[in-house]
């Protein structure tokens, strides 16, 4: 029994460390209504200058910790300046966009700056524990407790009792108002950047002391679990993100008494799921709280479309198939045969997030959901590869629109983060499940693309086969668009409240949008699985997901083409930049943040 | 042309040891993560190839022609290494290919490596499925098979009755820990619970705390260094006095760096060691701590012995695509780090026989076990 204790301080010891990284998060998604993916970065910033602090400048912990700070918040502050404020009047997508590019950015640094092997980041408080139950809490543990809600207090103080800390809830409260009324809101936003990253970098340095383990590929989990425990707070809420934080830290804890470890992060995405359909405004809402805006429409700005003329895409089209007929450039058509691939499920997310304004940050579970459904029938179920692809679209348009129904009633960024949760939850349970997908070994020996007994194994067959599929799946699409059922996805995206009002059944016409992306996505996931003949678990991850909406979003939301301009370019811009080795994912984030500076609403414009 | 040659210069200033040479140089395509976050391991590779090709090209390279790597970044994805796959394989001077990291992104572009008659030499590819891709498809890398039985041998030895082993929920981890469980009854063990851990995880306390009420007498761990020290860090830090036997690719600096103080007194199986007598040993050991003022790890040893291999692959049987397959299939006892002699089985394309050593970190430091039983704690 004594062990339940265990668990019970394990997991208030690890949501300690959620807690810091939470409370920045949840400031600045208060204030500017923005996830910022640039956070976990900005922590391993504070990390690393900590760890020059200590062996460069043999500097005490209290004098690091202010080297942190105020690096940080000035990092917070460049942030806010040359990556979001240009971004003011774009669409409200941009600035997601740009915080993922920042992220790109500061965490090569980093691994060029400081080589990406780990380091030891050694605390040097003292090191005696106190004895509770089976286990022990040490000095760091309280100062990591005491940063967070002594952060937490400082904030909350600050938001209600001081000028400053009005103007940040006005802005919050009202953007445009607050401008009226004469407040600065271009300060407030640089302030809130200023503190949120000073509180990032200081959890990094501590979490760093901690686990006595910084590198540079830190920043990415720390931005997951700060997100899921700041929703599980209540987005924007501060005092709500810490008691989220210490939530999350138990359910993982006891998640991992009950099933072990495989089943931890399964736990924290359940919940992250159960919170935001039961109550999506967070456990600590209160309940007099007005339900959220409707934020429908909010992502997507109207802009002026960038018309492709129709013979121009045939003959793209035309110039594609026939460029297989070029001798000796199987690299150059397998990067094109990985575009199209990354086109399908480009079309796929930019009908959902762009058409129907359901900004899905999970869609490479839909590939991994293809991908197992066609090697799985192919293999065990002993169907041909012809049938199994098709097969495996459908399955995928069933489960990913099954899986995500329960987000139907969600709206703008809670969408994002639930499809998010889900993605990670496909990923976990294709992991765990064993007797069906076979673990973490994956599937070995997946058949070849072929049509009867025609082998499609050359670069040029595979080439021609996924951009044939791609043409048919475009044209489909392009077909949905035209019809009633694309009108209505625009009318449920530009006012949901209104499109209801007129009659329209939200839930039906989200299904439909997403049992057609699921279907696209599902398709290029099960051509993928026979093309690389192994899949497992971490074949598609999130960085897919990610990647998928940089090539959506840059292309112009819920443009058709777009979509398909964004993933040749993206897929083929880290190709070009291959020369210059380390540097090319560096080069490839700058691009990213000069595209999205320069052209906000995307290559061919929002439609 | 001239672009061509001004490539060729630059290329020959970025490796000072080859300036020397007017020959064309031998090349060795590499697919592997220099960015993303598998980057260390690329990073490690690096360190062990240049050290080898010092030495060999410092020496005169091969019949006059110097030995060079194209590295070419997957971020260990399987979308880009099918692409570097069709890059290397289209370019005639490449002679073999070295890597990729992980199994999705190695076994992805083996059909392509496959069809193109190019080995593709996995030296970090444990999946048992990676050499059955083709008959072109080789590894170096340890078996697990063979290596975990040893494992549970030293287990045995120091004492061990129930063991609880802690591994990566990988396709590696899974494998060492199915030939480890297998192995442990025929030794007298029984483990009394297997956790399996996701690789991003850093949080290692819940863990443990179900590894000491599962009763175990110590803890077995199936872990990258990274990790295994973190393991072993919270279990100390947590009042947890299990002795801790950890497998060979905990087996670098960065455990103790990383580990500190909680990684005093734990185990780890190697298969190599600085004071190892072996010529090779020394050798490798001497020039790569000289060079990069740190000791080496099992992935630099790995890296190293793969391009010492290919080298000697060159020497005897020719510089051509075809020669390294035959190569492979008749080369016997190549000097080896982790395997002392390394000799491949023809029919399942890798290397039985390395030889394990348990080391014991002591004072902060690596130092061979006196083979004294631990007592349980």
């Amino acid at each position: 029994m004594s062990s339940w204790l265990d668990y019970t301080i394990n997991g208030l010891i690890i949501g300690n460390i959620y807690a810091l990284l939470a409370v920045g998060l949840a400031l600045i998604f208060g204030v500017s209504h923005l996830i910022n993916f640039a956070h976990g970065s900005v922590y391993a910033v504070g990390a690393y200058i900590g760890w020059a602090c200590f062996n460069y400048l043999h500097l005490p912990l209290p004098l690091t910790a202010l080297v942190v700070v105020i690096v940080c918040a000035a990092l917070g502050m460049v942030i806010e300046r040359l990556g979001l404020r240009p971004l003011a009047g774009a669409p409200r997508i941009a600035p997601l966009l740009a915080t993922i590019g920042i992220s790109l950015v500061l965490d090569q640094l980093l691994q060029i700056i400081f080589t990406p092997d780990p380091r030891a980041l050694p605390s040097p408080l003292p090191a005696w524990r106190i004895h509770v139950g089976g286990g022990t809490i040490g000095a760091l543990d309280i100062l990591i407790a005491a940063t967070g809600i002594g952060s937490a207090a400082v904030l909350f103080g600050f938001l209600r009792f001081t000028k400053l800390g009005w103007a940040v809830r006005a802005t919050a409260q009202d953007r445009d108002a607050a401008r009226q009324m004469g407040v600065d809101t271009d300060a407030v936003n640089r302030t809130v950047f200023a503190i949120a990253s000073a509180l990032g970098g200081l959890s990094g340095l501590l979490v760093g002391m901690y686990f006595n383990h910084i590198d540079p590929a830190m920043s990415f989990q720390a931005t997951l679990k700060g997100v899921v425990a700041q929703v599980i707070g209540g987005m924007g809420n501060v005092p709500g993100a810490i008691a989220g934080s210490l939530l999350l830290g138990l359910t993982e804890s006891y998640g991992v008494a009950l099933f072990g470890s495989s089943y931890r992060n399964l736990f924290s995405f359940a919940l992250l799921l159960l919170i935001l359909v039961l109550r999506p405004n967070g456990l600590f809402a209160s309940r007099r709280a007005t339900p959220p805006e409707p934020m429908t429409g909010t992502f997507i700005a109207p802009s002026k479309v960038l018309r492709v003329p129709p013979w121009l895409v045939v003959a793209s089209v035309v110039v594609a198939a026939l460029l297989p007929l070029v001798p000796n450039i199987p690299y150059a058509l397998q990067v094109l045969t990985n575009a199209w691939l990354a086109a399908m499920l480009a079309i796929s997310l930019t009908l959902v997030a762009g058409t129907l304004g359901q900004v899905s940050l999970g869609h490479a579970a839909l590939l991994l959901i293809g991908a197992y459904a066609s090697a799985l029938l192919a293999l065990d179920a002993g169907w041909p590869v012809w049938a199994s692809i098709p097969a495996a679209g459908v399955l995928t348009a069933l489960i990913g629109t099954a899986l995500v129904a329960p987000a139907f009633r969600l709206r703008s960024h809670y969408v994002s983060i639930a499809t998010l949760g889900i993605g990670e939850i496909v990923g976990l349970v294709i992991l765990n499940w064993e007797s069906l997908t076979r673990g973490p070994m994956g599937v070995t020996n997946i058949p070849t693309l072929a049509i009867g007994t025609l082998e499609l194994d050359s670069p040029q067959a595979s080439y021609w086969a996924c951009l044939a599929i791609l043409v048919v799946l475009a044209l489909m699409q392009a077909r949905v668009l035209r019809s009633h059922l694309g009108r209505t996805f625009r009318a449920i995206r530009d006012d949901d409240v209104a499109a209801r009002a007129y009659g329209i059944s939200l839930d039906r016409y989200k299904g439909i949008a997403f049992a057609v992306g699921g279907f696209s996505a599902g398709i290029a996931g099960g051509v993928s699985a026979h093309l690389y003949s192994y899949i497992n678990n971490e074949t598609f991850t999130s960085t897919v997901s990610i990647s998928a909406l940089t090539m959506v979003i840059l292309g112009g939301m819920g443009n058709l083409l777009g979509a398909i301009l964004g993933a040749v370019a993206l897929t083929a811009l880290p190709e070009l930049f291959r020369g210059t080795a380390e540097y090319r994912m560096l080069i490839y984030g700058l691009a990213l943040l000069l595209l999205i500076r320069f052209r906000p609403q995307g290559v061919l414009g929002t439609v | 042309m001239t672009l061509s040659r001004r490539l060729l210069l630059a290329a020959a200033a970025a490796l000072p040891a080859t300036r020397a040479f007017a020959a064309d140089p031998i090349m060795i395509g590499v697919s592997g993560p220099l960015t993303g976050p598998n980057a260390q391991y690329g990073a490690q590779w690096k360190r062990g190839f240049d050290l080898a090709l010092d030495g060999i090209n410092g020496a005169g390279g091969i019949k006059g022609r110097p030995l060079q790597y194209r590295f070419e970044d997957s971020q260990s994805d399987p979308r880009q290494s099918v692409a570097v796959a069709q890059k290397l394989v289209a370019d005639p001077s490449i002679i073999i290919e070295l890597g990729d990291f992980s199994s999705p992104a190695s076994m992805a572009a083996s059909p392509i490596y496959q069809r193109a008659k190019l080995v593709q030499f996995g030296f970090t590819n444990s999946h048992p499925d990676f050499t059955k891709g083709g008959d072109h498809m080789w590894s170096n890398s340890t078996n697990q098979a063979e290596e975990q039985p040893r494992l549970a041998e030293f287990a045995a030895k120091l004492g061990f009755k129930k063991p609880a082993v802690l591994h990566l929920n990988t396709d590696w981890g899974r494998t060492a820990k199915d030939a480890f469980v297998k192995a442990a009854p025929g030794l007298g063990m029984e483990v009394t619970t297997a956790e399996a851990y996701l690789s991003a995880e850093q949080d290692f306390r819940p863990t443990l705390v179900r590894a000491r009420d599962s009763k175990a007498d110590g803890l077995v761990l199936l872990s990258y260094y990274a990790d295994g020290a973190l393991i072993s860090r919270q279990a100390r830090d947590t009042g947890l006095a299990l002795p801790i036997l950890a497998g060979t690719s905990n087996y670098s600096p960065k455990f103790i760096e990383l580990g500190g103080a909680g990684v005093e007194g734990d185990f780890v199986m190697s298969t190599f060691f600085p004071g190892d007598p072996r010529p090779e040993v020394q050798d490798f050991v001497k020039r790569y701590q000289s060079k990069y003022d740190q000791e080496p790890d099992s992935f630099s040893a790995g890296s190293y012995d793969t391009m010492m291999l290919v080298a000697a692959l060159c020497e005897q049987y020719g510089t051509t695509r075809e020669a390294m397959q035959t190569g492979l299939t008749e080369i016997r006892d190549v000097p080896s780090v982790v395997y002392g002699k390394v000799n491949f089985d023809p029919t399942t394309r890798r290397v039985p026989g390395a030889s394990y050593r348990l080391l014991l970190v002591k004072g902060g430091k690596f130092t061979v076990w006196d083979g004294s039983k631990v007592a349980a704690g």
